[in-house]
Order: structure tokens, then C-alpha cells, then sequence
């Protein structure tokens, strides 16, 4: 039962991670591999405003979730827009350098020690006992939650508000939808400031349930096979993709080995590539991408 | 050769030769010279840079050569480089087998890896070879570990110096010189075969898939090709490595490696073998570089234990740099510098429309 | 009576693919308001290109317009980004990727982004095609050609342009359903006002619902007229509209060589 839970933690957290990642590839065709530094980004943000606001906990954790969002729009605003009209490759390249160099200033801002935002919340997470003798963390509960409350709220906005259905048109035929009046840079700052703003809260509940330390991009990058497995634009597979991951990992941790841990994402990952390269439910890459 | 004055071979025996003009061979010439009596007057720390970046050099030209002219991404270059070095420990542990078996037996690993990670990059395109080659840094490095926790090496696995006939190579002079002729050897061997049919075929593959395919070139064989030949050259760099270093570790070989890789040809220049060994100069300097300038800036001593992070922040925004101003990288200055004095007093200004 | 304002001035331009291919040189045209001038000529004459000059390109395209001008009501538009021109009245109807093939009829009349005036967005829409109002739930990809050409109109419609431009309408469809679409094109532009820029490889279809033409060879005009004079000239009877005078000999008489000489010579 304890191995169920576990599981579903595991699956909650790819899951919040990757649709990030299906948000940026679905609207701009790019792979934002700095998405896993984003993340720390988040946390470190909740971080200071903890420390800084040590008062009122909730206001920290609104401002940081705001933060994060602010720091995708700028990202896009200030880096990525001038990698639009570029190779898909050149703009993936860039988010290698931009994970490289958040990777170095978090530590030159933060210093590389191991913070406990939880502690600066003064916040407790004590652990939940849920049936026969299987525990689960407040945190991880939250998170749980968190993570069923965006997907609810991206399905309702890409499938039904006029600016979702304008972002998916985007993501299919940039130059239709600017002729149609969309304005490109418009939306993909939006996604980019969405994506990061989930990546933010990833990263927030992760470091209030375990620390935080550089080590988190880590999972960042584990996450990346789940949405890949799922369709790198389809926010449906990546949950499922999530779903698959998380089976595999606690399972393959359980009964053959703990160091497998890192490596499990990327074999399930090879293995889909070989059958199904597109992913679950992805829709077919055109000739003529990249 | 392409330059700003011109372009004036006539014949296929001038159209091969590597070096055509005077001035190219008398540079060539002093340029060798100058490689070989370094080491009899350099310090030790600088025939070790030197020593580093031949080395480096060769993993950035297999690099190149994938990425550079094959257009495939490839992320997964530490795995690479790990497969070969933990090839030559292990080999070296378990049966003490000698250089001149390890070196070739890292470089088949190397080509059966490549074998196994190029095949998916056949069904899909760009950043699929990427996405399939972080995988396999992942399942390298983690069996790497395993062997090393599984035989009891934690710290990793130590070699002796590679012997010939009794004579063991050791000093930072003689690996100099063996390492330099490996590079030059790379070297020449990427640029034959660029020249190659192999190479036209890459370009070809780079430039447009669907057209190359209908011209009759055989693009998922060249694809992985490309591939394979890349991985087995970075395994033999790999196992170098490992004896240059004398020491195999697991840690040495981490994601960061990969991407500093992806830097070199980055910021080199993508699409030129010039452009590999400028990019491989700049990165094996920069952290140097770093070490030099925070130490001469009157910096407190805390700053001194944050050099790694210092490194990357560094190392991130050059590279941002280069993709947002100079996206055709050093070999682009260069190219530059060259028309400008090759033009004088004339001056080059593109024309109204162009970037 | 006042004559008609100038809405659309092109003036000598020059479009550049990739810095180096010239797809489009010297071309001048003005477009007065309430027209119907159609731009006629041959695969690859660029008449789509300047179609798309007028409307905008995007970085993707690697291209732009590297000479000349283009004025619409007075402001220079060339080299703007496409949803500029949009919102400032110039609507292109594509020839190829028209609608967005994964987005249902609905969602694809919600995507555009609605023009300054009045009318609520779906409503204009569907109100000049009712076709599409059975067909709201359906994905766009799976509809049929005349189908697609009716949301592609209908969606352009939502941007309330003063001036629409309209690649290849007729392009693999029925006569049946050209001769229905240009019924509503007529009915939509005398209600709407709307002036028009039709690009046309069929002639015959062009000139019949222009007032004026211009003709495109190799990515220049190369003649220009009323719809009447270039009905009754020569060239254009032999070359586009197909009529021949005499008998055909011998392959000297083949089209391609004849115009060239004729044109060029």
C-alpha cells in the first residue's frame, strides 16, 4: 500500500513538472531544458520571500508563485524572443546555456548550502496516515492536489477560453494565427510565464517536503522522459506518461535496485522512442520540423 | 577554401591538396614548429593545458562532426567519453590488458553505443538524437557506478601508465607529443573526410533531409554514420582520458561535461573543424581564465570557494552570447578579421536586405 | 462623385528569400477603395510572394521586402509583423495552410482575433456562411475543400478587414463551388465595403469578378488594365484565357516561346 502511495506522489511530481515542459513545446515548438533550473528558481525565490516575510507565510508563498511567473515572461521577453525566427535547434541550445547560468548564480546568490524554506515559513509537515499503516506527508497531500488543480485549470483554458484556444492555434501554425491577428511574442511569453510559474510551484513544494538544495534539477530533467513518453504536446500524455514513470521507477527501486533511480526514466523513455517515437498520444512530428 | 579574394584552383590535384598557397604552408610550417618545441620551453602547467586541450580537442571534433555537419544534437558526449574510459579501467582491472588492447576495444564500444543510440534518431528528427543521447549518458554513468560500488572501487578505478615494450609513458612531455599527434591525426581525419563522399553527403543530409533522400544519398545510413563514427572516436578519446588522468571515476563524467562539449562547437562554430579547435581552446581556458582574474581582483576569500559556481555563470552567459550575437561563432570573428585585412582598404558591406 | 481613395500602394518592390533569392522585383500596384483588382500569371510568377509581402512576414520565412515600399491609408506597412497588418485592416486569405486543421470550425472562428468594429465575432461569420454553423464541432483537417475555403473566408471575416486579400480562391476546387464562393464574395464585399486583392491562376474566374488587373511573369508586372482591356488583348486571350488565333503549326508555336518573344524580344 506504502508502494501505491509512493507511487502517486512520485507521478503527482513528474506530472506537475512535465506540463511545464508540453506547455513551452506545444505553443513554441521548443524544448526548454532549463526547465529543471526553473524549478530551483522557484524554490529559492519561496526561499527568500520566506526569510524576508517570515510574518505572514501565505503572502511568501503567493509572492514567490507571482515571482516565478515574472521570471518566465522575462526569460521569454529578454532571451528567448530573439530565437524565434531561428533553427528549433538554436533555441534549445539557448536553454542549455540559460540552465547552465541559473545553475552558477543560484549558488553565487544563495550559496550552495541546503535551505529549509520550511523552517523560514515556520510551517510543519507532519505525516498523515492514510490506510492500513501507509503514510503520506502534508506536503506531498498538497502537492497531490496542486498537481490535480493545474491540469484542471490548463484542460479549462487551452480547450475553452478564447486566449487557450489562440495559444494551441499558435502552437499549430504561427504564421496563420498571425495573420489572424495573434500576436506571437504575446503568446509565448505567456507560455513561458505559465510554464515557469508551474515549474515555480513544483519546486516550492518540493523543497518544502524535502530541502532545498542544487540536487532538485534532477528530478527536473527525470520528468522530461515522462513528457516525452506521453507526447511532448499533449498534457493528457503527460500525465500519463508521468503515470507510466512513476510505476516503473518505484517499482524497479522496490525490488531490484536503489541506484536505479535516475536511470529508469530515461530507459522507459528509450524504449518508447524505439515503438512509438511520437509518444503516446503526441501528434506526428511534419516532415519538415527542424 | 573560401576567402574574400577568392577562389582560383583549376585543377582536381590542386582542388586536394590541403594547404595551396605559400602563405598557408610557411604559416603551417612555423605553426608546427611552434607546437613542437613548446613543450622544451613551457612551464609544466602549460604543457598540461596544452595536454588538455588535445585531448578535448579530439571528443569536440567527433562532436562537430555530428552536430556541426550531420545537424543531430548530441547530449549525451560525457556517457561517451565515460564508456571509453571505464572500458580501459575495467579492462585494465579485471584482465590487465595493455593499451593497444583497451584502445581498440573502447573504440568498437564506442561504435556498438552509437550504433544503439543513433537508431532512433532514424525515425524521428533534431531533437529526438538529443533527447535518446541524455539517455544514455544516464544508463553509462549509472552502470559505471554500479561497477564501481559492485567491485568496491568507490573512489574510483586507478590505472597504470600505458606501456610500450617496457617503456612507460608517464612524463607530461612525452604525453604532449603523443597526444598532439592524436589530435593532429583527428584532425586530418575529420577533414578528409568531410571532403569526402561522406561529407558531401552529410551537407547534403544538414541542409535539406527530403531533398537528399530524392538526390539518391541514404540519409538514415549517413545519419547514423555520422553517429557512430563520432561516438567510437569520443570512447578512444575516453580511454586516453583515462590514462592521461590515471584514474577512472564516475563523477568526472557528469551532464556539465556534455553540455561544456556542446559549448565548444557552439561557440567555435558550428560547421568547421577550425571552429571545434577554437571552441575546445576557449572552454579548456576559460575556467583558468576565471582562476586567474578572481585572484587578481582584491576579491575576499569566500568568493574563492564559489569558483565552480562562478564557472558556470561565466560559461552560461558566454555561451548566451554567442547564440544571440555571434551565432557563427569564433570561426565567424575570424572569418571576419580575415575579409577585413584581405579587403583593405576596401571594406566589405552587405547588401541591403542581408543580415 | 469623388474618386475613389488610393487604400493600397505598392511601390517598386523588391521581395528577398534567404538573403539571396529575389522572388519579387519592381513591382508596383495601387489598389483604390471598393476594387476588385486581381493579379494574374503562371506558377511561380510571385504573386503569392507579394501577396504575402502585403500582408507580412514572419522570422520563419526568411524574408523581406528589401526595396520599395508598401502604403495602406497612408502608413508604410512593409516588413511589419502580420498581426500589425491585421489589425490595421489587411486580411490574407492563405492559398495553402488556410485554417488550423486540429481546432474545430468553431474554435478556429474563435482564434481570430476580432477587428475594431462593431459586430460580435462569430456572428459575421456565420452569417455569410451558414454552411459552417452545422459543422461547428467538426475539426477543420477533415472538412472538404470548398468547406475549408468557406471557414478560411469566414475566419478572415472575424478580423474585420477594410482590405482582403485572397490567395488562390479557386485552387482544387468544383467550378460548382468557385462559382458559389465568388456569389459570396460579391454579396459580402457590397455589404462590407470591402475592397479586394484577388490572386488567381484561373483567368478566366479572375477577370470576370475584377475591375482590374495586373499580370505577373518571373516576379515583375508585366502588363496592366481594366478587366475589359485585358479581357480583349491579345496575349492574354492566346496566353491565359486560351483562345487561339489560326491554327497551332509547329512547336515554335508554343506558348512559353511565343510570349517570351513577344514580351521580351
Amino acid at each position: 500500500m506504502q508502494l501505491a502511495v509512493n507511487i502517486v506522489v512520485l507521478a503527482a511530481i513528474y506530472a506537475l513538472i512535465s506540463c511545464g515542459y508540453v506547455l513551452i513545446y506545444r505553443v513554441s515548438r521548443v524544448l526548454n531544458l532549463a526547465h529543471g533550473e526553473l524549478m530551483l528558481v522557484g524554490a529559492y525565490l519561496l526561499y527568500s520571500t520566506a526569510s524576508l516575510l517570515g510574518g505572514s507565510p501565505v503572502t511568501a508563498v503567493a509572492m514567490a508563485a507571482v515571482l516565478g511567473l515574472l521570471v518566465g515572461v522575462l526569460v521569454y521577453v529578454l532571451l528567448m524572443r530573439r530565437m524565434t525566427g531561428e533553427m528549433v535547434l538554436a533555441a534549445v541550445l539557448c536553454t542549455i546555456a540559460l540552465g547552465v547560468m541559473l545553475r552558477g548564480a543560484t549558488v553565487l546568490i544563495w550559496s550552495a548550502q541546503v535551505r529549509h524554506p520550511m523552517e523560514a515559513l515556520g510551517w510543519s509537515n507532519p505525516s498523515l496516515v492514510l490506510i492500513g499503516d501507509a503514510r503520506i506527508s502534508l506536503i506531498s497531500a498538497i502537492l497531490i492536489g496542486a498537481t490535480a488543480v493545474v491540469y484542471a485549470a490548463l484542460f479549462g483554458f487551452l480547450g475553452f477560453t478564447r486566449w487557450g484556444i489562440r495559444m494551441r492555434a499558435a502552437g499549430q501554425n504561427p504564421l496563420l494565427a498571425s495573420q489572424r491577428g495573434i500576436q506571437l511574442h504575446g503568446v509565448y511569453a505567456l507560455a513561458w510565464g505559465l510554464s515557469t510559474f508551474t515549474a515555480g510551484l513544483a519546486g516550492m513544494l518540493i523543497s518544502l517536503d524535502s530541502g532545498l538544495d542544487g540536487t532538485m534539477t534532477m528530478i527536473g530533467l527525470k520528468a522530461f522522459p515522462a513528457a516525452l513518453v506521453g507526447g511532448l504536446d499533449s498534457l493528457a500524455g503527460a500525465l500519463i506518461g508521468s503515470a507510466i514513470i512513476a510505476i516503473a521507477e518505484v517499482l524497479l527501486i522496490q525490488f531490484v535496485n536503489p541506484l536505479l533511480s535516475d536511470v529508469v526514466p530515461f530507459f522507459v523513455l528509450l524504449v518508447v522512442l524505439v515503438i512509438r517515437p511520437w509518444g503516446l498520444f503526441g501528434s506526428k512530428e511534419e516532415l519538415d520540423r527542424v | 577554401m573560401a576567402n574574400a579574394s577568392g577562389y582560383f584552383r583549376t585543377s582536381l590535384g590542386e582542388d586536394l591538396v590541403l594547404l595551396d598557397t605559400r602563405t598557408q604552408k610557411y604559416s603551417c610550417a612555423i605553426f608546427c614548429a611552434l607546437l613542437l618545441f613548446a613543450p622544451f620551453v613551457a612551464k609544466p602547467l602549460f604543457i598540461d593545458i596544452a595536454n588538455q586541450v588535445f585531448l578535448t580537442a579530439i571528443g569536440a571534433l567527433a562532436l562537430m562532426l555530428v552536430t556541426g555537419f550531420a545537424g543531430q544534437i548530441s547530449l549525451g558526449h560525457a556517457g561517451l567519453l565515460a564508456a571509453g574510459a571505464f572500458t580501459a579501467g575495467i579492462l585494465f582491472k579485471e584482465f590487465a590488458a595493455p593499451i593497444w588492447v583497451t584502445l581498440p576495444a573502447s573504440a568498437c564500444i564506442g561504435a556498438v553505443l552509437g550504433l544503439i543510440f543513433g537508431l532512433p534518431s532514424l525515425r524521428l528528427r533534431g531533437l529526438y538524437l538529443a533527447v535518446s543521447t541524455l539517455g544514455l549518458h544516464f544508463i553509462v554513468v549509472y552502470v559505471g557506478g554500479e561497477y564501481e560500488t559492485r567491485r568496491g572501487f568507490s573512489t574510483g578505478i586507478a590505472l597504470d601508465p600505458p606501456s610500450i615494450g617496457g617503456w612507460s609513458l608517464s612524463d607530461g612531455r612525452a604525453w604532449y607529443f603523443v597526444l598532439l599527434a592524436f589530435a593532429a591525426g583527428a584532425t586530418l581525419f575529420s577533414i578528409n573526410l568531410l571532403r569526402s563522399k561522406t561529407g558531401r553527403a552529410w551537407r547534403a543530409l544538414r541542409s535539406n533531409e527530403t531533398v537528399a533522400e530524392a538526390l539518391g544519398v541514404h540519409v538514415a545510413g549517413h545519419k547514423l554514420l555520422a553517429f557512430v563514427i563520432s561516438s567510437t572516436m569520443t570512447s578512444m578519446a575516453g580511454c586516453l582520458f583515462a590514462y592521461y588522468r590515471s584514474f577512472v571515476s564516475v563523477e568526472a563524467f557528469s551532464l556539465f561535461l556534455s553540455i561544456q562539449y556542446v559549448a565548444m562547437v557552439i561557440i567555435g562554430g558550428l560547421g568547421s573543424i577550425l571552429g571545434a579547435l577554437l571552441g575546445t581552446v576557449f572552454v579548456v581556458l576559460l575556467p583558468y581564465i576565471v582562476e586567474w582574474v578572481t585572484a587578481i581582483l582584491p576579491l575576499t576569500a569566500s568568493i574563492s570557494g564559489l569558483i565552480f559556481a562562478i564557472n558556470h555563470t561565466v560559461f552560461g552567459v558566454v555561451m548566451v552570447l554567442f547564440l544571440l550575437f555571434e551565432p557563427r561563432g569564433l570561426v565567424g570573428i575570424w572569418q571576419r578579421l580575415q575579409n577585413y585585412f584581405l579587403l583593405w582598404p576596401f571594406r566589405q558591406t552587405p547588401l541591403p536586405g542581408s543580415r | 462623385m469623388d474618386a475613389p481613395e488610393t487604400l493600397l500602394s505598392v511601390e517598386k518592390i523588391e521581395v528577398t528569400y534567404h538573403r539571396v533569392v529575389t522572388a519579387v522585383q519592381g513591382v508596383s500596384m495601387t489598389v483604390k477603395r471598393g476594387q476588385i483588382v486581381a493579379l494574374l500569371g503562371n506558377n511561380g510568377a510571385g504573386k503569392t510572394t507579394t501577396l504575402r509581402a502585403i500582408s507580412g512576414f514572419v522570422g520563419m520565412d526568411d524574408a523581406r521586402v528589401s526595396e520599395g515600399s508598401i502604403t495602406y491609408k497612408g502608413q508604410r506597412t512593409e516588413n511589419r509583423q502580420p498581426h500589425e497588418v491585421t489589425r490595421l485592416g489587411v486580411v490574407l486569405v492563405p492559398e495553402r495552410s488556410k485554417v488550423f486543421e486540429n481546432l474545430s470550425v468553431a474554435e478556429n472562428i474563435l482564434a481570430a482575433v476580432p477587428g475594431k468594429k462593431g459586430k460580435s465575432q462569430a456572428a459575421v461569420a456565420y452569417e455569410y456562411f451558414p454552411q459552417l454553423v452545422r459543422l461547428r464541432e467538426r475539426e477543420a483537417g477533415y472538412l472538404s475543400g470548398g468547406e475549408r475555403q468557406m471557414l478560411a473566408i469566414a475566419s478572415a471575416l472575424v478580423c474585420a478587414p477594410e482590405l482582403l486579400l485572397v490567395d488562390e480562391l479557386s485552387l482544387g476546387l468544383a467550378p460548382r463551388v468557385v462559382a458559389d464562393l465568388i456569389e459570396r464574395l460579391q454579396l459580402i464585399r457590397g455589404e462590407l465595403g470591402l475592397t479586394i486583392v484577388l490572386v488567381e491562376q484561373n483567368a478566366t474566374v479572375a477577370l470576370e469578378l475584377a475591375d482590374y488587373g495586373y499580370v505577373m511573369e518571373n516576379g515583375r508586372i508585366v502588363l496592366d488594365g481594366t478587366a475589359d482591356r485585358l479581357r480583349s488583348h491579345d496575349d492574354i486571350r492566346e496566353f491565359y484565357l486560351g483562345h487561339v488565333q489560326g491554327e497551332r503549326r509547329n512547336y515554335r508555336d508554343v506558348k512559353q516561346y511565343r510570349r517570351s518573344r513577344r514580351w521580351y524580344g
